[in-house]
């Protein structure tokens, strides 16, 4: 057990290899409980998440999962969440633990005049993630709609084995799955979510922190505190997509508009190395000179392509697709390859491969 | 031996960072101990000094990983290495499956066995070392 953001979680099961490998060939679970969930409800629970946000959420329709990041004003990155849209006056925003305290702040702090309540439910709530091609089949039984009618980046709420609960297409893992929030249950009285979590194990592998690590670094997906963080910015990140065109009134807009109005110095970019495994912290180096271009901001080893990998913070003009870069690994500068992720092919794994993508 | 759940085979020197080392003043075979192995579960990558370099006693020579952890490996002798056991460049899990056996990790020829083996912990006290390592977990 290894104490995360508080919350005291298994690093593995059984081996983070065969946990990470489950999630890309079959089905895993795992308990993410410990994320931050806070309710925004009202008539203009809409308006605040909009002023907040820099991607848009009153255009959106209902019954979406959208991934989005919190601004200050600096245009540097408070936290990445995903806000579901339930309706245009009731949203659930799912936060990083470790931020939960502060994003809750955050959001009242701005809802001053506004006709919005906002209620942390973290603690009368669970999460669960089921992860992989055969998600699906392990969820289907256990819920009264068709999941073939929930598409990606989709909510509902509806009841797991009987008990309210919200469902979304979404995971950290780049496959096809699910997470479900399950409602009034809570650490004091877990029994409606622990029933869900063991019928979920009868068929899927239990997965811990190690293999939920390993298998967003795969899939490209960044971590809060490790690619992205208050100093960087969402151009610097690779997360411009996130910032929606023509969107103007949201906190850091201003910071944003000039970031994107120029080249940034540095690029999150993926790096696979020859051999050895790059960690967090590790430097980037010029193939040619060794002068460092840059550091890992989070490095495992893929057990799909058997190799060490990494996200880094390269400098722009080292960080062109298939060039050729250096890892410092302790005394070696480890020969490697600059990369868009996600790692593996698309074509062999991740969720884009089932239902040609919709 | 078992110390709780780990194999303390009784014929081997032992480190305090849990490597493991048996020879005489022409040979000795290093690897890292059950508890090591269990430790850091899934073992995916060794990195070990080539044949030909030194190494000193109780100073780093390389590494055994897992997707999460970076284990440091501490030699038991001084001397140079002779002989690398390249089969965990395709089967790192070796170090898993048979710490003690196929998952030996290198040989060396060491500079004075004798004085040096004084160094180190016999079965008993590896085992005495263990219990006090497993009960803080």
């Amino acid at each position: 057990m290894f104490e995360f953001a508080g919350y005291d979680m298994p690093v593995w099961y059984t081996s983070i290899t065969d946990e990470h490998l489950a999630v890309r060939n079959g089905c895993g679970v795992f308990d993410v409980s410990h994320m931050g969930r806070i309710r925004v409800t009202g008539a203009d629970a809409g308006r605040l998440l909009d002023r907040l946000l820099p991607t848009n959420i009153l255009s959106q329709s209902d019954a979406k999962a959208i991934y989005t990041i919190f601004l200050n004003e600096r245009g540097g990155i408070l936290d990445d969440l995903v806000v579901m849209k339930l309706s245009s006056d009731n949203y659930l925003a799912v936060v990083n633990a470790i931020n939960t305290k502060a994003d809750l702040k955050h959001v009242v702090e701005n809802s001053q005049g506004l006709d919005a309540s906002i209620q942390d439910v973290t603690e009368s709530s669970a999460m669960v993630a089921v992860q992989g091609p055969e998600s699906q089949r392990v969820l289907q039984p256990l819920v009264p709609l068709d999941l073939n009618e929930l598409k990606r980046f989709r909510c509902v709420e509806t009841q797991v084995m009987g008990q309210r609960s919200l469902v979304s297409r979404t995971g950290y893992t780049g496959e096809d799955g699910f997470e479900v929030i399950v409602y009034d249950t809570s650490e004091v009285n877990p029994t409606s979510a622990l029933a869900i979590w063991e019928k979920v194990v009868e068929t899927a592998k239990p997965c811990g922190l190690g293999a939920r690590d390993s298998l967003r670094i795969e899939a490209g997906y960044p971590l809060y505190g490790a690619e992205i963080d208050a100093e960087t910015n969402p151009v610097e990140a690779d997360l411009a997509w996130v910032v929606s065109a023509g969107k103007t009134s949201y906190l850091g807009h201003e910071a944003i508009a000039e970031a994107r109005g120029s080249t940034p110095a540095r690029i999150r970019r993926g790096i696979v190395l020859e051999r050895g495994i790059p960690r967090n912290g590790f430097e980037v180096l010029d193939n040619g000179t060794s002068q460092p271009v840059g550091k890992v901001t989070s490095g495992t080893f893929s057990p799909v392509l058997h190799k060490g990998i990494a996200m880094a913070l390269i400098a722009t003009e080292r960080a062109e697709l298939g060039e050729r870069i250096r890892v410092r690994v302790r005394d070696s500068a480890v020969e490697g390859r600059v990369v868009k992720p996600p790692f593996y092919d698309e074509k062999i794994y991740g969720w884009k491969r089932l239902n040609n993508g919709k | 031996m078992r110390v709780k759940n780990y194999d303390v085979p009784g014929d081997l020197l032992y480190t305090k960072e849990h490597e493991w080392a048996k020879g005489s003043e022409s040979v000795v075979k290093v690897g890292v101990t059950d508890y090591a192995a269990k430790t850091l579960n899934d073992v995916v990558y060794v990195s070990l000094p080539k044949v030909g370099e030194r190494t000193v006693q109780s100073k780093t020579m390389g590494t055994v990983e897992s997707i999460k952890a970076v284990s440091e490996l501490y030699s038991p002798f001084s001397g140079v290495v002779t002989k690398v056991n390249d089969d965990l460049n395709s089967h790192p899990e070796l170090v898993n499956k048979s710490p003690y056996g196929e998952g030996w990790l290198l040989e060396l020829k060491p500079a004075d066995f004798e004085s040096e083996s004084k160094n180190l912990l016999d079965a008993d006290s590896y085992a005495k070392h263990l219990e006090s390592t497993a009960h803080k977990e």
